[in-house]
């Protein structure tokens, strides 16, 4: 999630000049951007916890805490977060004061990409898999939207980000078997559309692993995933131990952006990993903030505390860091 | 028309009266320098002001007609009410023709589409069009009579394979799924029953579960808002969704209990002589089962697919002519070579006409005056080899036609081309195996003495074939070789070896010779040529390199040859890996500079020279980086004048100006910065910086420790390949040693420690530069990879190292280094990403195909791309206009809406269309020129333009213009007066150069150049690149575009990349020679363009309508 807030800081603030020799010559930045970051919350049992509030988290990026802007649970509108810890809607805060979040409304509920892989890899589960994502889209929470993609060789867009489902189940039926697989270069321009759009969105990729096509490699797009704060969930349809290469990639993926891995090679496993999916995103924490000036160019780490734990037996999902973007 | 062409000169004259002297003048120099707008508004504001001035209201009129501009229609009808009001009658009849021939050829986009109308019988194919194609993988654009041709070509490349048991062929797992949907649509058309409309009344009717049944799903839970359908037959509901059947809707409409109805009617295909003559004569019983056995016969397929090349009248000839059995036997023969066939009143139309019959009758053994039979013998002669030297020969035209048709000649070379054994022939490879005959009938010169141009000279060639370093090329060719006396000879030669697959070395080395030739202002000296063929094997791929610059010296070219040479004797990997990687980039910078005109032409030959002198004499990195830092600065002085720095005057020059020039220049410039940025290039400033700095710390200046700081920072930046692979993934990885050992070097690098170490010991200070050579290489690389970066750019955006990650030594055991540039790795687990291998030699090749899966299409069959989209991208990427005058692309447009004008005027003058037809017959195939002129003959101007190409129509409008000096069109007299007013800026040579695509492979070139080519096949070992190279439709439609647009010359540089960008995105093709696909995608492209164009600047055009450049 990139929405800059250089006007705001302007170059002084946390803008960081890389080159400015003189005024005509091109001149990079590290930009000040709004970060998004959704967490889960999850006991020794592994039971979500929810009902927490701004000022049980702490966020640290590399050390430096950093302040909540906006707090959200699961689907609920966001709400504003004052100094004090004390929160307000979103609506009766100051705009100006909230770059990125002129839209508040953008920030209810999960924008879900689906990337769904249609390649002749997949031809012998194709239609299970359908039915799956069919009743996965059918089941999302009202305020979340969805888009539904598919991919071979290359990426098609079958149903554009919409509050209509039934618009994302009617392009899923329209997918069309294809040939190659490229996985990853189809990930690579999913996460490109999620990183334009405002607001909370995962990628969910349904694939059986194996690509035979793509110039990028997943380590790549992964860090296109870390940087734009886009947690990817991955359901391989074929079994952990068949192909051990693609299984640690589709692991690492998730770990590194927050989101989870499944192996399901039937349909009742898929469903049931779509289900776990859901439940993830309906019991998740969505903080913003704006940066504190950070001289860090590079990968920023980030911790996201429980305040309250003492015994530390509450365990937070997260993604481990970022990269601020550049810009010309 | 005889009157109007009789009174026009006189209007224009007169037109010219009233607004001649201070008004005119302006009105055209405001259209030379490009403010089209401002002409404009002159003009109306002349028409407005005086509505009487019928001169005026003339010039206005005819302005906007050159631009293409909808309210040409408009301003000439307000012309006609005001001559009539005059009382000058036939003035006005003769406008009302011109608008009439307007009207003729602009689309009305209210009209609805007339379909071909073919006359041909049809068969019934079960279900809508759209279904059956998407699971025939055909476009869902086919019309009834593409739709068997297009489906009996995937038949026959798709369809069967051989047998793992025996050597009959088996269906493929494509054409079983074809087999098993047609019957799950005829069990679909059973329940349609006679109204052919699937109808369900709701969730409770009978029939829910027979169609539920057939699509293979079933309803989960009952009936009400909880209805969900999911599979229960897996095969089936593959079908289902793979054909596009609406389940959802019908879902839907279970769930809320409402009717669902879906139209069923079959689709209706035409049929080539009617179904009977492909069941041999038996009539299946049921008409919707054709199809079914119509794709079971490969062979059927073939054949049917031979005749759909043919004009009617040949076909029908052809059908009469041999018996079923009997050419069905050839139908391999008849559909690789038989697009050229024509008969015509009986008799066959040969190639040099009937002068040349009897040389054809005699090879054939059958007289052309018997077509049929004459074809029938030729295809059976010897497995197609006559065949395809009559396909390759009747493919061109001119002077090489005739020099290759003297019958002694043409006898001589048939002996050569079909050899002792005959078998296998050219069509029984999946492509033709034609390939360089086809290339050799094509590109071969003849020079002013009427015999073929052999480069250097015979002895050359006889010494080549003799005593060739790697090896003879055919045993009888080298005996033969000592006695030959004459380029035909040579040619013979060459003709021999073009039926071989392998091992035809020396026709490649021809033709890439006679290219260099070709651009040449003097040939090269025999020495050279012999030097030059020698050294193919080994530094072919970068011979392009010689066709950069027609004053290139002889001793450049060999000076090049031995840089070459001694660079590719350096032992150590890692410094030869460098050293010709930094000599290949400044090479390559050196190429684009001179290309776009920043290098002049005089000093092409001495800059490139230079670097060949400087790497020559490098041992060590430190001599290396002398010599980069050198030539860069050669490279940048010969670029002119110019403010900044280094990095800056690089950036400058590949974005074709200076900082501040047009926004156009600094978007440019920006898109270079953004990319070298994504790659952590290390700036020039930054490496010279220190360098200087470095040699000045002896005499007591300070180090500059900011400058130090930023280097190491950047160099901190880059990834390591491959960093987070498990043990278990790198050792998948079977190549990549040497450039993950330069990428790991670099991060090692520790300039501070070496400062500190080396002190103020000058001699040390100095040897610190070796550290920065490979740093300066990948900076070098790394403005090739911005300048030819194809639009997007998602991989040099996403994998930070790709630019150091070009191989330029490639796997043990290869020899890529002079190669062309190949992508690797694609498909992970395969490698931590693509990367590039290889020279820069087809470097901007390489990077469109590594990039052409990025792009997403919006169509559904979208898979048949192959190399047809890295060249059109390499098309749009690697010319550059920043040279290119507003009158120039004025030029291209004027022609176009010229070639319009002439085809509305064939449609209802015979003589017209006789000379717009023999035009056209020099780059159409007969059945497409046979097509045209029925469909003009009908009075259809408009569906008439729809099967001419933008080149054809601007290769008709050159060529019959000067022909008609009668012609009163306002269109060719703009024409003429442009030409007349500057020659040299306004010539076909000068079009050619700046609207032509590069040929890297067919014309061994990256300069641009028309060479209006009949478009090629597929071919064999080229796949579609060459079919690819002879598309020369999309720049000249763009700059037709960009004319009626008003769009500056420099806008193209950034508008011609994205729009091709969204031309391939759009491409809705059935196969890989679909060219008419590509067509309907400009036009579609084309439209939008305008649309969004004129909605974004409501004040220029007034009416969004109108497609006048098509």
């Amino acid at each position: 999630m990139t929405i800059s807030r250089r006007e705001l800081f302007g170059i002084t603030a946390g803008g960081l000049l890389l080159r400015a020799q003189d005024q005509k010559r091109p001149i990079f930045r590290v930009k000040v951007d709004m970060v998004v970051l959704s967490y889960q919350v999850t006991d020794s049992k592994n039971h979500y916890i929810k009902g927490l509030k701004p000022g049980d988290f702490r966020i640290f990026e590399d050390g430096i805490q950093q302040k909540i802007s906006t707090f959200a649970e699961g689907s609920n509108t966001p709400v504003a977060v004052s100094a004090d810890g004390s929160t307000r809607p979103l609506l009766d805060a100051k705009q100006e004061t909230l770059p990125g979040m002129e839209k508040p409304d953008a920030f209810v509920g999960t924008n879900v990409f689906v990337l769904f892989d249609t390649s002749n890899f997949m031809y012998k589960g194709f239609v299970y898999a359908e039915d799956a994502i069919t009743d996965f889209v059918r089941g999302l929470d009202g305020a979340d939207s969805v888009a539904v993609y598919t991919f071979s060789r290359n990426l098609s867009r079958a149903a554009s980000l919409t509050h209509e489902k039934s618009d994302a189940i009617a392009g899923l039926r329209k997918s069309v078997a294809g040939d190659d697989t490229a996985l990853y270069n189809a990930l690579l321009l999913t996460l490109r559309d999620a990183a334009k759009v405002p607001g909370r969105k995962v990628v969910i990729v349904f694939s059986n692993g194996p690509d035979n096509a793509s110039m990028v490699a997943p380590d790549d797009v992964r860090a296109v995933a870390e940087d734009e704060g886009i947690p990817i969930y991955v359901i391989s349809t074929s079994e952990v131990n068949k192909d051990p290469i693609s299984s640690n990639v589709f692991r690492r993926l998730a770990q590194r952006t927050g989101g989870k891995a499944y192996w399901a090679h039937n349909w009742q496993k898929q469903v049931e990993a779509l289900e776990d999916v859901r439940e993830e995103m309906s019991n998740a924490y969505t903080v913003t903030y704006y940066p504190a000036a950070n001289p860090n160019e590079g990968f920023r780490k980030l911790l996201v505390e429980v305040v309250n734990d003492p015994g530390k037996k509450l365990r937070v999902k997260y993604r481990p860091g970022y990269r601020p973007s550049r810009t010309l | 028309m005889k009157l109007f062409t009789a009174l026009a000169p006189v209007w224009l004259v007169f037109a010219a009266s009233v607004l001649q002297g201070q008004d005119l003048e302006q009105v055209r120099k405001l259209e030379a320098s490009g403010d089209v707008a401002e002409a404009r508004a002159l003009l109306a504001h002349a028409a407005e002001s005086d509505s009487h001035s019928v001169p005026a209201l003339t010039a206005y009129a005819e302005f906007l007609q050159r631009y293409g501009d909808p309210a040409a229609k408009e301003a000439y009808t307000r012309l006609i009410a005001r001559l009539r009001q005059s009382g000058d009658s036939a003035r006005a009849d003769a406008i009302t023709r011109r608008l009439a021939l307007l009207d003729l050829v602009t689309p009305d986009p209210h009209q609805p589409e007339i379909l071909a109308k073919d006359g041909l019988p049809t068969v019934p194919i079960p279900g809508p069009l759209r279904s059956f194609a998407r699971m025939v993988a055909i476009s869902g654009d086919a019309r009834p009579n593409e739709i068997l041709q297009s489906l009996a070509r995937n038949v026959v490349t798709n369809g069967y394979q051989a047998s793992r048991s025996n050597e009959a062929l088996e269906p493929t797992e494509y054409l079983k799924l074809v087999h098993r949907y047609l019957s799950q649509a005829q069990e679909l058309q059973k329940l349609a029953g006679d109204s052919q409309v699937i109808k369900i009344d709701n969730c409770d009717s009978p029939s829910v579960g027979e169609l539920l049944r057939i699509l293979g799903f079933r309803i989960r839970g009952g009936c009400g808002s909880e209805v969900v359908l999911e599979t229960v037959n897996a095969a089936r509901a593959f079908l289902t969704t793979d054909s596009g059947f609406p389940i959802n809707v019908l879902e839907e409409a279970l769930r809320t209990n409402r009717p669902f109805t879906y139209d069923y009617h079959p689709t209706y295909a035409s049929v080539l002589f009617g179904p009977e003559y492909w069941t041999g004569g038996v009539k299946e019983k049921d008409p919707g089962d054709f199809v079914d056995t119509f794709i079971s016969d490969p062979s059927l397929c073939r054949l049917y697919l031979g005749y759909s090349k043919l004009d009617p009248e040949t076909a029908e000839e052809l059908r009469k002519g041999i018996p079923f059995t009997r050419i069905k036997a050839y139908a391999h023969v008849l559909d690789f070579f038989g697009g050229m066939f024509e008969i015509r009143g009986g008799k066959a139309v040969v190639p040099g006409g009937p002068r040349n019959a009897a040389a054809w009758g005699d090879l054939a053994g059958a007289s052309a005056d018997h077509g049929a039979d004459f074809f029938d013998k030729l295809m059976a002669k010897d497995d197609g080899w006559l065949a395809s030297l009559y396909d390759s020969i009747a493919r061109i035209n001119g002077p090489v036609q005739d020099y290759l048709l003297q019958p002694e000649r043409l006898k001589r070379f048939y002996s050569a081309v079909r050899g002792r054994l005959t078998s296998p022939g050219p069509a029984r490879p999946v492509f033709r195996s034609n390939t360089d005959m086809m290339l050799l009938t094509t590109r071969l010169r003849l020079d002013a003495d009427g015999k073929p141009h052999v480069p250097g000279n015979l002895d050359v060639w006889k010494a080549l074939f003799t005593s060739h370093p790697q090896g003879r090329y055919d045993g009888k060719l080298t005996r033969l070789a000592a006695t030959w006396k004459d380029p035909d000879d040579v040619i013979e030669a060459l003709f021999a070896l073009s039926r071989k697959t392998v091992e035809n070395e020396p026709l490649k080395i021809f033709m890439a010779v006679s290219d260099i030739d070709h651009n040449r202002l003097h040939p090269l000296e025999p020495a050279t040529v012999d030097r030059l063929a020698r050294d193919y094997h080994e530094y072919g791929a970068q011979y392009p390199v010689f066709s950069e610059a027609r004053s290139l010296t002889d001793k450049t070219v060999v000076q090049f040859l031995e840089t070459m040479e001694s660079l590719t004797k350096i032992k150590e990997p890692a410094f030869r890996s460098d050293t010709i990687g930094s000599f290949q980039a400044l090479v390559s910078l050196w190429q684009i500079l001179v290309r776009q005109g920043s290098i002049p032409a005089g000093q092409a030959d001495a800059t490139l020279s230079a670097l060949a002198e400087s790497f020559s004499a490098v041992h060590t990195d430190r001599e290396l980086f002398d010599a980069g830092r050198q030539d860069l600065k050669t490279l940048i002085a010969a670029g002119g004048e110019g403010k900044g720095t280094a990095q800056e005057r690089m950036v400058a020059l590949l974005s074709g100006g200076e900082a501040g020039d047009s926004d156009a220049h600094q978007e440019m410039a920006q898109q270079v910065q953004r990319i070298l940025e994504a790659q952590h290039m290390i700036s020039l400033d930054t490496l010279f910086g220190i360098v200087d700095n470095l040699e000045a710390l002896p005499k007591g200046e300070k180090l500059n420790t900011a400058l130090v700081n930023k280097l190491a920072a950047t160099l901190n930046e880059i990834p390591v390949a491959r960093n987070s692979l498990t043990g278990a993934e790198q050792n998948a990885m079977g190549y990549g040693y040497w450039t993950d050992r330069h990428i790991s070097t670099e991060r090692k690098l520790n300039f501070r420690s070496a400062i500190e170490k080396a002190g103020t010991d000058a001699e040390r200070l100095k040897e610190i530069r070796s550290m920065m050579a490979p740093l300066l290489r990948d900076t070098l690389l790394g403005f090739n990879y911005a300048y030819y970066a194809p639009p997007g750019a998602q991989i040099l955006y996403t994998n930070p190292v790709f630019v150091r990650g070009h191989d330029f030594i490639g796997s043990q055991g290869s020899y890529n280094t002079w190669r062309s540039t190949e992508v690797y790795g694609t498909g992970w687990p395969s490698n931590a990403g693509g990367r590039l291998v290889g020279s820069l030699s087809t470097l901007p090749y390489a990077l469109a195909e590594a990039e052409q899966n990025f792009l997403i299409p919006t169509q559904t069959q979208a898979l048949i791309w192959g190399d047809l989209v890295p060249q059109m991208i390499l098309s749009a990427t690697t010319p550059r206009w920043w040279n290119v005058t507003p009158s120039q692309i004025h030029w291209v447009g004027l022609h176009l809406r010229y070639g319009r004008e002439l085809i509305a005027e064939a449609a209802s003058d015979a003589n017209v269309r006789a000379q717009v037809m023999t035009s056209l017959g020099t780059a159409a195939s007969p059945a497409r020129v046979d097509e045209v002129r029925r469909v003009l003959a009908q009075g259809a101007a408009r569906e008439a333009l729809d099967l001419v190409t933008p080149s054809e129509l601007f290769e008709v409008a050159s060529d019959v213009g000067p022909k008609r000096t009668e012609d009163s069109s306002c269109l060719l007299a703009e024409i003429h007066r442009l030409q007349q007013a500057d020659p040299q800026e306004i010539s076909y040579t000068a079009i050619s150069r700046a609207f032509g695509t590069p040929k890297p492979t067919l014309a061994n070139s990256y300069e641009p150049e028309l060479l209006h080519l009949r478009t090629f096949p597929t071919l064999m070992g080229y796949s579609s690149r060459i079919m690819a190279e002879s598309w020369e439709s999309n720049t000249i439609f763009w700059a037709g575009l960009a004319d009626e647009l008003n769009l500056p010359p420099g806008e193209l540089n950034l508008r011609i990349p994205q729009w091709t960008r969204k031309l391939v995105e759009e491409i809705f093709a059935s196969h890989l020679e679909d060219w008419p696909a590509v067509l309907r995608s400009l036009r579609h492209v084309g439209d939008e363009v305008r649309a969004q164009t004129r909605a974004a600047n409501p004040d220029i055009k007034a009416e969004p309508q109108g497609i006048p450049n098509r």
